[in-house]
């Protein structure tokens, strides 16, 4: 059981820690610019270049490797599927996530607004700034508003009531990793609800249509257009955008579970939310999350979710800035006495695999981690 | 912005599978900043100084802009810092046979716009919008009165040139008001054409000079300028293009002599609002058409839920941007740092703003 690493604060003590959060925020909003607007940009030419540079050399392998350089076929089809993941990954991580909360609305490009912005991966924008945008961010951690605690699935924390069912969670959890993208489109549809009889089939279908077009779309174009483009050669193209996608779908699984399940990641009760300041859901959004360190290559692969902290803080503050803004982040908390969570990647996901296995198990929650102190 | 709406060719909503229109408009302006697959742009051909403060831009727009009548305006939009503004500007000239657009553009105080388009260079690219605006010179052989103060010459210019280019086959008489004779945009082409086709005119009214040739008077707009400028008898067609009050005062001394009276007042530049937060403001829903009265010191997204509109929302503190929305017009107040906004937006957060003006949002 981790040990209490962070003290409770007086309300009077969570105001104050919410004025200052707020007025980085404020100092920060001050002075976004051409530097901000250049950066995004950058990304978007990274995931364009990254992208057409993976269909490239996956096609040229396929093609080539089939007809007269049969020894190119394996270097040229991996090489291009690994670019094809990575520009997959930029577009999702540094790039979507990050418009589709609003960072980069004040620019007022119309290719760059949070309302608007549709991402490369098989779950629409519509439901992900639903479940994400407003859920996830509002009630982060909280059971029973959470969604992402578990996904529904998995049992990450003592606090979830265990079932039999969670003794398979750990080849469940392998599962749910290849297939992340997959569970990321369906997890507003709460198909279960169906099998329970507690929606009709007709409101299931009606909520699922945008869904399915976007499946569609996206399976169209991965797995049949750009296949179809290498003639009778189509098969590494379409290996290659399959192992692209489940690349993609690991490493984003990966980071995200590292934001919330590591060690020290707390979850509340549904009462801890009722009426809640300012500073106390700041001081909520510190303690369920958990960042990464890795510097500036680990900053811009995941999305710079890497300060998963700093962006529950300031979810539509651009996340170029969450770097600069985590030197000051960490001496406010360190000052009120709040541990700042963060770690490499392995040793943060070692712990969410631990707490996976773990919890597959019957297990009872530790002792109470209140935020705020009693009087 | 007017747009047609129609339905994409099947051709090219099987592209739209492979490459959405943003990629395929990395690509294109890669190659030419110009092209885009969907976009109006233009590109700044040539650029020069036309009156104090006042400049023409020569914009050649891509394949996208469907044209403009003399007397239309259209909306610009650059990138200054980071962030895209937009205005709309008449074009000072007809359509010419090389498709290129003339803007004549007068710097502001205190509008940034103005003063970075002036500054352009020969080939930089702009956001270009649909031509827009009614204004022009009506059917029939009955005589014109064109009334332009300051930068409301521009569509002036235009529909002139127009009436050049036909011959001036009826009467045009156009009053020109400016401040001082360095700030008159084309006095001299306005003259030339006045020395070549009687049917003509052409009067400058300064209002912070003397007047000293023929075709010059001194003052504001009132009755007596008016009376030399109206015919002895018979009623004419009017067009007024000026600043609010400009307008209103032509509108109010012409009134009993017009058949037509058509005008566009250019907004003022933004003005200070009162930083209280007491009483009510209009605000216009432009998707569902609805207009009501809103209080100032709540959130928008409050103040519209007291009048019965539900707008969808999440969070209501500024975290999920479920609730933001279009403003293309007004002024809004930020609640955590009560600095005040006129820029359009293309999302505002109704959770995080309340209404300082009278406004219009996209809902």
């Amino acid at each position: 059981m981790p040990k209490i690493k962070s003290r409770a604060l007086s309300p009077e003590e969570l105001d104050r820690f919410g004025e200052e959060l707020d007025a980085l925020r404020a100092r920060t909003l001050a002075t976004l610019g051409q530097g901000d607007a250049d950066y995004i940009r950058r990304i978007v030419a990274g995931v364009r270049w990254l992208g057409l540079g993976g269909r490239v050399v996956l096609m040229a392998g396929a093609i080539l490797g089939g007809t007269v350089l049969p020894s190119l076929l394996w270097p040229l089809c991996i090489l291009g599927t690994v670019l094809l993941g990575l520009a997959k990954i930029l577009e999702n991580m540094e790039l979507g996530h990050n418009v589709m909360h609003g960072q980069f609305d004040w620019m007022g490009d119309p290719a760059l607004q949070g309302r608007s912005y549709e991402w490369d991966i098989v779950g629409t924008s519509d439901n992900w700034r639903k479940t994400h945008n407003y859920s996830h961010h509002t009630w982060t951690n909280v059971r029973g508003m959470d969604d992402d605690i578990g996904y529904g699935l998995l049992r990450i924390f003592p606090e979830q009531r265990w079932k039999p069912f969670y003794l398979m969670q750990p080849a469940i959890a392998v599962v749910f990793a290849l297939l992340f993208e997959w569970g990321v489109a369906l997890q507003d549809l709460r198909i279960g609800r169906w099998f329970a009889g507690k929606m009709t089939g007709r409101a299931l279908w009606k909520m699922a249509t945008p869904v399915v077009k976007k499946i569609g779309k996206q399976t169209l174009k991965d797995y049949v257009l750009f296949p179809l483009l290498a003639g009778p050669f189509f098969l590494p193209v379409l290996l290659g955008n399959i192992v692209a996608n489940v690349i993609r779908n690991i490493w984003t699984y990966v980071i995200i579970f590292c934001g919330h399940f590591t060690a020290d990641a707390e979850v509340f009760p549904r009462e801890s939310v009722v009426n809640e300041t300012r500073g106390h859901w700041y001081l909520r959004q510190l303690r369920g999350s958990s960042n990464l360190t890795g510097g500036r290559l680990m900053n811009l692969w995941s999305g710079n979710l890497s300060h998963q902290i700093e962006h529950h803080f300031y979810p539509d503050v651009p996340a170029n800035r969450y770097a600069s803004m985590a030197v000051e982040v960490r001496e406010i908390c360190a000052r009120y006495g709040q541990h700042y969570n963060t770690g490499s990647l392995p040793r943060q996901f070692g712990t969410v695999v631990w707490r996976i296995l773990r919890h597959a198990f019957p297990s009872k929650p530790g002792p109470a981690r209140p935020l705020m102190a009693a009087g | 912005m007017v747009t047609a709406i129609r339905r994409p060719h099947w051709l090219s909503r099987l592209n739209a599978a492979w490459a959405p229109p943003a990629v395929l408009d990395f690509w294109l302006s890669r190659l030419n900043p110009l092209w885009s697959w969907g976009d109006a742009r233009a590109r700044v051909v040539e650029r020069r100084p036309e009156a104090e403060g006042v400049t023409t831009l020569v914009l050649k727009p891509n394949r996208h802009f469907r044209g403009f009548r003399a007397g239309q305006h259209m909306n610009i939009g650059v990138e200054i810092d980071g962030v895209r503004y937009t205005r709309s500007y008449s074009a000072s000239d007809m359509p010419r046979a090389d498709g290129c657009i003339r803007m004549t553009v007068k710097a502001v105080e205190g509008g940034k716009l103005g003063v970075h388009l002036q500054a352009l260079a020969v080939g930089s690219v702009l956001q270009l919008g649909q031509a827009f605006g009614e204004l022009c010179v009506p059917a029939g052989q009955a005589p014109c009165l064109m009334l332009a103060a300051g930068s409301g010459i521009t569509p002036m210019l235009a529909l002139v040139q127009a009436q050049a280019a036909a011959g001036f086959p009826r009467p045009v008489r156009l009053a020109y008001w400016a401040r001082t004779r360095a700030e008159l945009v084309q006095a001299a082409t306005l003259r030339g054409l006045a020395a070549r086709h009687p049917n003509f005119h052409v009067h400058f009214m300064l209002t912070g000079e003397t007047a000293h040739a023929a075709d010059e008077s001194a003052g504001r707009i009132d009755s007596h300028h008016l009376a030399t400028l109206l015919p002895e008898d018979g009623r004419i067609h009017v067009l007024a293009c000026g600043s609010h009050g400009f307008v209103e005062r032509a509108r109010a001394l012409l009134h009993s002599r017009c058949l037509s009276f058509q005008s566009e007042a250019f907004s003022p530049p933004p003005r200070v609002v009162d930083a209280s937060d007491e009483g009510h403001v209009r605000v216009t829903l432009l998707q569902t058409g609805r207009t009501l009265d809103i209080a100032r010191n709540k959130s928008l997204l409050e103040a519209l839920e007291e009048q019965g509109i539900k707008p969808r929302h999440g969070c209501r503190m500024g975290i999920c941007n479920t609730c933001s929305c279009g403003k293309p017009s007004g002024a809004t107040r930020a609640l955590h740092d009560r600095s005040v906004q006129h820029e359009p937006t293309q999302a505002l957060r109704l959770c995080m703003h309340a209404a300082q003006s009278d406004l219009s949002l996209e809902l």
